[in-house]
């Protein structure tokens, strides 16, 4: 990294270090921009958050005196929010799992060499690329008790609104839509890993199921990891498909409330700010401690 | 020199005048921007409330009335309004939400505008009136209201026997007919929602309450209700492939529903071909039924509020309502505007007709309990007494 | 020979040079399946959308009768072409402004040193973590007490540039070689010059990648396009916010909430269509190498 700077030498040391202060500056100029905007719209809000936890906090603002560790309580203690907090573990070890398995297995099926590679590459890509009213709604409708999904396989269950199978119509559903995306992640990691690894393997005789599992899986590392962290917090936030297919009441019986959800309904259906921002700060902590997990178990990436 | 001077100055005068006459000729008095905002449960009632609105504006040069349609998430998006300072200038309050609302201090109480104008509150029905009263101040006139009714397949009627149940007994053994003759071929005799906005109809109907609900009375109810899902007789809307119910009768999946007034509408235009009957809606020990209402509220920041008020007291005034029921889409709050013919099996509910959701702050919160409580129960993974309890907690703020 | 070749050729199944068609068919079949699939509810989307009411509860892929009346809807009832055009709007500007903004941060991140990087890329990082909810309430009451609530204004600002675009840039910037930017010192040229002129154009692929995930962000965004500037105001509505007012209390008119839905995908897919074959570039060496 100091290769530039040792190859540019400079005669006067002061120069150099005056050179570095410009780099220095420039680089403060350039990620000052964007830090800004960070620093105003997550920074400033997440501060915020914490104060007005601190509140009993109404549309109209707060009323006077704080109102201590009230709102921590209140959701700490509440079994809506402990059954939000065991809905969204179910979803995301659900959901993460699935959709990692099947982009790989979609990457792994356009990595052969097949006609119509770009055709098929955008078919599967399509059901990422749509929104989420527009696609809840569509699967809504196909999920129906005699909607089409039911007429193929002769069945009658309304599949979102049964207490027991809600939760995984919505796993299948973003699966089904993120798995897209993340074919294009493995699809890129595939393309890294050169072919001398698979020359050497067949010249071991080594058959294809171990090929992939000794071989290509492991060396896929990066692609895991990266795909674990962006798609699982991506799940851990789940919210537009609990309220549409709830039509934003958690249900049925609290099998699709999650804990975003429980803090938009905190906000805006109760008008309790304060429980909500605690709520909100209470996640947040989660998904950190989550993270910092994940990055020490499942291992450091290359070049964070 | 001189005169020319003198000219030019009586020209500019004469102009000055000119100008001035024409002005005054021409003025226009200033108009005054009001907003109003609220949803609409169907393609229908938005035009006929933009004729409404239309008329408004027609009659009263000086202020001009927007009209906005919130659909969606109605709540929501009028607390980010409060939230803002800037909400709509008159605007609906259902009444589940007017006690929650008016604690957040968002409504403008009107008694004094009611004063200034001399304006008769005398003409609206007491019981929809209170729900938008908190003492003595009153937040809000109701524009429209409607109760329960029960509507039955005409063609399936017939094959049971014809003649529609007006007890609970005699519901159970209609539905009974329907079921052993295969009447409703795909579907179940009736269509009961998991829904406590339709099932307190049925507690009241046992003279169970609100109040009262871990009282055996209203646990008999729920009994009777769910029992009627467990027995084979009556199923869930979204187990008969419906959003609700009235899907459900529009499909043909179901025989007997329990909705208001709004069904009419909706089965205009989405299935005109079904023939139904409407009945006033059964009974039990006593009758009961639900009143669900909406009003016109003003918002606390209102910056036209004396316009607004104008426009307010024209919607609920006796010419107002009377435009909005000539089309039969809810009916009159009123007693001094008649509602349209064919709805007097809604009419014969008022006597027995209970607030939905009246007056209590805790409302919005405790329906979210009542509606995943319910759900439970009618899986069976809850018991009526539990959910009892739990919603009685609920209302009462815990 | 044949058979490294074979191998070479083939990197999933190495060694297995017989039953070659008869695989073949077989991964040709699963695909096929895979991707009809993945077809088949738009397929009916937009089936459907032809329909008339009565006849949209039935599943079949044939209307009886056909008719347009749900599309004439669309332009006429619901002035879509207003939606349409906002969302337009929206996501052009924003993404503009996350290319230069993820661009100079990622750059920065990437080649510049100044003190305290390590520590401020991890707050950069650490902003993914914070759920867009718990930002709701805070961003709202600041944006209505700088009065921009209710119009655009608001809803740009907060959307600038975000987290993940200048990760992605930076991600790409560090795989492009030094020399590029070498040479441009070595001809005089300043940082911005070198960002500008050099850098920048070098990323194009990522800037593709990131023209389609940014536009398709903004143009699918729902939930903060509500919260702050969709109420009922709709001269202000995106698609999203169209499609989600066609959901009546009691009456869903399937026919145009799918002519609707179509409305709303038709833009993504055609950016998707155009940008594609640098998209995966893009993705392929900012997203995985690490």
């Amino acid at each position: 990294m100091n290769a530039i700077s040792d190859s540019v030498r400079a005669p006067v040391r002061s120069s150099m270090r005056g050179v570095k202060v410009r780099e220095a500056l420039w680089g403060y100029g350039f990620a000052g921009l964007p830090m800004a905007v960070f620093g105003i719209f997550f920074i400033y809000p997440l501060g915020y958050a914490v104060y007005i936890s601190f509140f009993h906090w109404g549309i109209l603002g707060h009323q006077p005196g704080a109102a201590g560790t009230y709102n921590y309580a209140k959701v700490l203690h509440d079994p809506v929010f402990h059954t939000a907090l065991k809905n969204i573990g179910e979803y995301t070890l659900g959901v993460v799992p699935l959709e990692m398995t099947l982009g790989l297995s979609l990457a792994l099926l356009i990595n052969q060499k097949i006609r119509g590679r770009n055709f098929i590459r955008s078919a599967f890509y399509f059901p990422s690329i749509a929104s989420s009213v527009a696609i809840t709604t569509i699967a809504l409708y196909i999920l129906n008790s005699d909607g089409l999904f039911n007429r193929i396989i002769g069945s009658h269950t309304p599949w979102f609104t049964t207490a027991s199978t809600a939760t995984w119509a919505i796993v299948g559903l973003n699966a089904w839509t993120t798995s897209g995306t993340i074919m294009l992640y493995y699809l890129a990691g595939l393309q890294a890993i050169s072919n001398d690894v698979y020359e050497a393997a067949a010249l071991d005789n080594t058959g294809a199921w171990r090929t992939f599992w000794r071989i290509t899986f492991p060396l896929l590392r990066p692609a895991h990891f990266f795909v674990l962290v962006v798609f699982g917090v991506g799940a851990l936030k789940l919210f537009d498909q609990s309220y549409i297919v709830s039509g934003g009441s958690g249900g049925p019986n609290y099998a699709t409330y999650t804990p975003v959800l429980y803090i938009y309904r905190e906000a805006f259906s109760n008008f309790d700010f304060g429980v909500a921002a605690a709520a909100g700060i209470v996640y947040f902590v989660i998904i950190f401690v989550l993270t910092v997990v994940q990055r020490l178990t499942v291992g450091r990436p290359e070049a964070a | 020199m001189r005169m020319r001077v003198g000219v030019l100055l009586g020209v500019v005068v004469a102009l000055v005048l000119l100008v001035a006459s024409a002005q005054a000729g021409t003025k226009r008095p200033a108009v005054t921007n009001v907003t109003l905002a609220g949803w609409s449960s169907g393609p229908d009632e938005d035009t006929l409330l933009q004729q409404v609105v239309n008329t408004f504006n027609s009659t009263h040069p000086s202020i001009h009335a927007t009209l906005s349609i919130i659909n969606g998430d109605y709540p929501t998006a009028m607390t980010a309004r409060f939230a803002a300072h800037t909400p709509p200038d008159v605007f609906y309050v259902d009444s589940s939400v007017a006690g929650s609302w008016v604690k957040q201090g968002v409504l403008e109480p009107l008694n004094s505008f009611i004063k200034a104008s001399k304006f008769n509150t005398k003409a609206f029905f007491p019981k929809l009136l209170g729900a938008f009263t908190v003492g003595k101040t009153i937040y809000g006139f109701p524009k429209d209201w409607s109760p329960l009714a029960m509507e039955i397949n005409k063609g399936m009627l017939g094959k049971a026997g014809g003649k529609a149940p007006k007890t609970w007994a005699q519901l159970q053994q209609v539905a009974q007919t329907m079921a052993s003759n295969n009447v409703v071929p795909g579907g179940k005799p009736i269509c009961l929602s998991a829904d406590w906005a339709r099932m307190l109809a049925f507690i009241y109907q046992n003279k169970g309450s609100l109040s009262t609900l871990t009282s055996p009375a209203s646990i008999a109810a729920v009994n009777f209700y769910v029992g009627l899902m467990n027995k084979g007789l009556a199923a869930t809307p979204d187990k008969l492939g419906s959003g609700w119910c009235g899907e459900a009768l529009g499909k043909q999946k179901a025989a007997i529903i329990f909705e208001g007034n709004w069904l009419l509408p909706f089965m205009k235009s989405t299935y005109p071909g079904v023939q139904y009957g409407i009945f006033p809606m059964i009974k039990n020990k006593t009758g009961g039924n639900l009143a669900f209402t909406v009003s016109y509220s003003m918002a606390k920041d209102s910056s036209n509020k004396q316009a607004a008020w104008t426009l307010l007291s024209w919607l609920t005034g006796r010419a107002g309502q009377k435009l909005w029921v000539s089309k039969g889409l809810a009916l009159p709050s009123r007693s001094d505007v008649k509602a349209i013919g064919g709805r007097q099996a809604f009419l014969s509910a008022a006597p027995y007709a209970r607030g939905w959701g009246f007056a209590n702050p805790f409302f919005a919160n405790a329906y979210t309990v009542m509606g995943n409580d319910l759900n439970a129960v009618i899986a069976g993974s809850k018991s009526v007494a539990s959910m009892m309890s739990d919603v009685s907690s609920a209302l009462k703020g815990g | 020979m044949t058979l490294e070749a074979a191998a070479a050729a083939e990197p999933f199944i190495p060694g297995r040079a017989r039953s070659d068609v008869a695989r073949k068919a077989i991964l040709y079949g699963l695909i096929v399946c895979v991707a009809l699939l993945f077809f088949v509810p738009f397929l009916w989307t937009l089936v459907t959308s032809f329909k008339t009411i009565p006849d949209s509860i039935n599943v079949h892929l044939v209307p009886h009768p056909w008719t347009t009346s749900a599309w004439r809807a669309m332009w006429t009832q619901y002035d879509f072409k207003l939606y349409i055009k906002n969302s337009f709007f929206l996501a052009v500007v924003i993404t503009l402004a996350n290319i230069v903004l993820g661009g100079l941060g990622g750059y920065a991140f990437a080649r510049l040193k100044f003190p305290g990087r390590e520590v401020l890329f991890l707050i950069v990082l650490g902003t993914l973590m914070v759920p867009d909810q718990l930002r709701f309430i805070p961003i709202f009451v600041m944006l209505t007490n700088w009065h921009l609530i209710g119009n655009f204004s608001g809803y740009i600002l907060i959307n600038l540039v975000t987290a993940t675009n200048l990760f992605f840039m930076r991600q790409y910037f560090l795989t492009i070689p030094k020399d590029f930017e070498e040479a441009a010192k070595l001809d005089g040229a300043g940082y911005l010059k070198t960002f500008w002129r050099v850098m920048l154009p070098l990323a194009l692929p990522a800037i593709s990648a990131l023209v389609i995930l940014q536009f398709q962000g903004t143009w699918n965004d729902f939930v903060w396009p509500l919260i702050l500037f969709g109420q009922g105001n709709t001269a202000h509505y995106t698609v999203q916010l169209g499609l989600a007012s066609l959901n009546f209390q009691y009456t869903t008119l399937w026919p145009q909430i799918c002519a609707g839905s179509i409305i709303a995908i038709l833009p993504i897919l055609a950016i998707f269509l155009a940008f594609q074959r640098y998209f995966v570039s893009g993705v392929v060496s900012a997203g995985v190498k690490g």
